[in-house]
């Protein structure tokens, strides 16, 4: 906690890990990328802290290990994630706050920042639209094949039939959600008018009201759900509970030639059974914004396979999404400043408990 | 993959689709309607009492896309190879049944086929442009069926000089073209892309990407023509949660589907195009749309908004979407529909900036197939069509008909 000692604020060294923009940095309105420092460059030094921003995380030499044993206070994005294992978060013996500008705070190692009596928030809701249309979109572009229909054009070529063999509409398809929080909720809201069938899974119903809402059916079976799903979307964090939870025994309990859409967290899925899946057609398509690690290396198995509609990280980044994490952040940051506590929801690690979705 | 048998993927097809519209899929309740107004009930078609003169062999000639290794998927109906699944039917009525893919060029095997043909199946997706000159040609010609939604390919006046009779299956890829125009505003906003191909290129460049990638919520978004394509499209953005749903068409819809459907009639094109982060085109190719989105509209667009066409390539002009996406006037151009299908191998909308253009796709999806192929869902409309091309006074009230009509503008 900030100590306010007879009105004079303690001066904190803030640290920002953000993806570099280039020559796209001169909009304003980019405020995500480590030129713009998330827009709040000023709102920090005018009240006498330290900002430094970075993009360079990876390594042993690299910026963000150099401030990592006197920073007081930590902002990464999943975009371009500052990974904190237990060894750095050891060396930060300063570090008490770590602001996530996004959702999904599994870059950092939870426990070990609960076990340091660390604080870790988020944006809570933040981009959570931004992820849910970009999922629907997705699916759409698997369904209806998109990629090659795209590729083709552009170079050169004119073959429906080549597009055409293997585009699905969506109506009439059984579409599920792994995972009903935040996210899975505002997909199943805009899948509804698509007229297809919706299921859910999750450990818990989201209650009749929401079911209504989404016109979903709650299956509390995965095997159940997965032999019923045409599309499955996933939409959990990374947490010990679901890493590498879609391995090549639950892929193929998939129906064979079902679409799989991944902008949870590339971690949640087993690299090698997701890649084999598509090259023998169990999947009939995969696509997702997330990767582990990320950046990812050039030749990650995923750039290449076949039917797979994979992007880098960017469906919680848009424009719009940025402006309503920038915004979180400050939020947060203010509320730290004047010892106020941060928004309920934002919490994933206070006074050594993680939230109950990392549990 | 599209098999149906349990646990693989489903074909939603022809059950989802009667249920969505309201299609009994009875024969009495046929889908196959004509253009030309006047026929508002299909079942029109049977209650015309005339001599059914029309007995007898008939030379039906199909135009479709050829789909090569692809056709050995016997749900690949609405190519050449396999004939819209329709051979084994027709043949079988004693109707010869001759199919093509070879559609362009004088010497082509349409141009040698049509000359004796009787009737005459196209699609949009490798739309046969029946000219002037080929209709004058095709001396047993009386009935013209579109395999899909968009008979612009043929010379429709023309045809109605003739006497002939055009129809086409209304409705029956309403739902696949709309969820597609969907697609293809959400590729275009969230800029996906430029996100692919970076990654398929060993690539990762965050910034690249979204410094042009927004969210649809909150923004206006406007359809040119609120008929069958326009309301599905409206119906399936409503839970974006839009400022905005905004439709130009001369039509209104009643306040009741208005309100179904969240969206709100402009009566002005042009301050509605003021108005929208997203345009979306949605009427049929005709002497008034053709050529609509012209240098002179697309200046009255909100600088860096959206166009997404899947209705026709030529309500756009080409040259000038091409400055506007490099300019930026377009924040990006998106549809599955050019002034020429298949377009050339130059065509600028394949390299312009910020596209997302696919070849003619959106209403040939496998489930739309389905529900084009007659024989699906209206064998008895099909039969209707065949027996009373041949009434000379059918042809005579048709001919009144076109000039009358218009679609929507």
């Amino acid at each position: 906690m900030a100590v306010v000692q007879g009105g004079e604020q303690k001066t904190m060294k803030v640290v920002g890990v953000f993806y570099k923009a280039h020559e796209y940095a001169k909009d304003p309105k980019f405020l995500g990328c480590a030129e713009n420092a998330l827009g709040l460059r000023e709102f920090l030094e005018s009240k006498g802290h330290t900002y430094i921003v970075t993009d360079d995380k990876e390594g042993d030499n690299c910026e963000l290990e150099k401030h990592i044993p006197d920073m007081d206070i930590l902002i990464t994005t999943p975009f371009h994630p500052a990974y904190m294992t237990p060894e750095r978060l050891k060396k930060a013996k300063n570090l008490k706050l770590i602001l996530t500008a996004g959702v999904g705070s599994d870059h950092i190692d939870l426990h070990t920042a609960a076990e340091k009596g660390m604080t870790v928030a988020e944006v809570s809701g933040s981009n959570v639209v931004s992820v849910a249309e970009d999922e629907l979109m997705r699916i759409l572009i698997l369904l209806r094949n998109f990629v090659p229909a795209h590729t083709q054009v552009s170079e050169g070529g004119w073959n429906v039939a080549a597009v055409a063999y293997k585009a699905f509409d969506l109506q009439g398809k059984t579409v599920g959600t792994v995972g009903s929080g935040r996210i899975g909720l505002e997909l199943l809201k805009r899948l509804k008018a698509f007229d297809c069938k919706l299921l859910y899974y999750a450990r818990h119903s989201m209650g009749e009201e929401k079911e209504k809402a989404t016109g979903a059916t709650w299956e509390s079976d995965l095997d159940k759900f997965l032999a019923a799903c045409d599309v499955v979307s996933i939409n959990l964090p990374l947490s010990d509970k679901t890493r590498g939870m879609f391995n090549k025994e639950v892929l193929n309990k998939m129906k064979k030639g079902a679409m799989l859409v991944n902008n949870a967290r590339g971690a949640i899925v087993d690299v090698d059974a997701v890649k084999e899946a598509c090259e023998s057609g169990q999947l009939g398509g995969y696509s997702g914004d997330v990767w582990y690690p990320q950046p990812p290396p050039e030749d990650h198995c995923w750039r290449y396979m076949p039917n797979q509609a994979m992007t880098p990280h960017i469906s919680g980044t848009t424009i719009d999404a940025q402006a309503r994490y920038a915004h979180g952040v400050q939020e947060m940051l203010e509320q730290y400043f004047s010892g106020k506590p941060l928004p309920e929801e934002n919490y994933i690690v206070r006074e050594g408990e993680l939230a109950g979705q990392y549990q | 993959m599209a098999s149906r048998k349990s646990g693989s993927l489903l074909l939603s097809g022809a059950k989802a689709l009667s249920k969505q519209h309201g299609f009994a899929a009875s024969a009495a309740n046929t889908r196959s309607t004509q253009i030309l107004p006047g026929f508002a009930s299909p079942c029109s078609f049977s209650r015309y009492s005339y001599s059914s003169s029309a007995e007898g062999q008939k030379k039906i000639l199909g135009v479709f896309f050829a789909a090569h290794e692809y056709a050995k998927n016997p749900e690949f109906l609405g190519c050449v190879e396999n004939a819209l699944g329709i051979r084994e039917w027709l043949e079988s009525k004693g109707h010869k049944y001759v199919v093509t893919s070879d559609k362009d060029g004088p010497n082509s095997e349409l141009d040698k086929e049509l000359a004796d043909a009787h009737i005459l199946i196209t699609t949009p997706f490798h739309p046969a442009y029946i000219t002037k000159e080929r209709l004058a040609k095709a001396k047993n010609l009386e009935l013209l069926v579109t395999a899909g939604v968009g008979s612009d390919h043929i010379d429709l006046r023309a045809a109605a000089d003739k006497g002939l009779t055009v129809s086409e299956v209304t409705g029956s890829n309403v739902t696949s073209v709309a969820e597609d125009e969907v697609l293809r505003v959400l590729t275009l906003v969230r800029n996906f892309a430029p996100g692919w191909k970076q990654v398929n290129e060993g690539g990762w460049n965050v910034a690249a990407v979204v410094h042009h990638a927004y969210d649809l919520i909150d923004r206006t978004v406007g359809t040119v023509g609120g008929g069958r394509i326009g309301q599905e499209v409206m119906q399936r953005l409503k839970g974006f949660k839009l400022k905005e749903m905004l439709y130009f068409d001369r039509h209104s819809l009643s306040a009741e589907r208005e309100k179904e459907l969240g969206c709100k009639r402009e009566e002005d094109l042009d301050t509605m195009l003021a108005k929208c982060d997203v345009v979306i085109v949605n009427t049929p190719l005709t002497d008034q749309t053709r050529g609509l989105f012209n240098k002179e509209r697309i200046a009255k667009m909100k600088k860096g908004a959206y166009l997404v066409n899947n209705a026709r390539g030529a309500i756009a002009d080409t040259m000038a979407v091409k400055e506007a996406c490099e300019s930026g006037q377009l924040g990006g151009y998106g549809g599955d529909v050019w002034n020429e299908q298949p377009a050339g191998k130059d065509h600028p909308w394949r390299y312009m900036p910020n596209n997302a253009m696919t070849p003619h796709i959106s209403g040939t999806t496998l489930d739309a197939q389905v529900t084009i192929s007659p024989q699906f869902f209206h064998l008895n409309a099909f039969a209707d069509c065949l027996r009373f091309f041949s009434s000379s006074v059918l042809g005579l009230l048709l001919h009144g008909w076109i000039f009358e009509f218009g679609f929507g503008f």
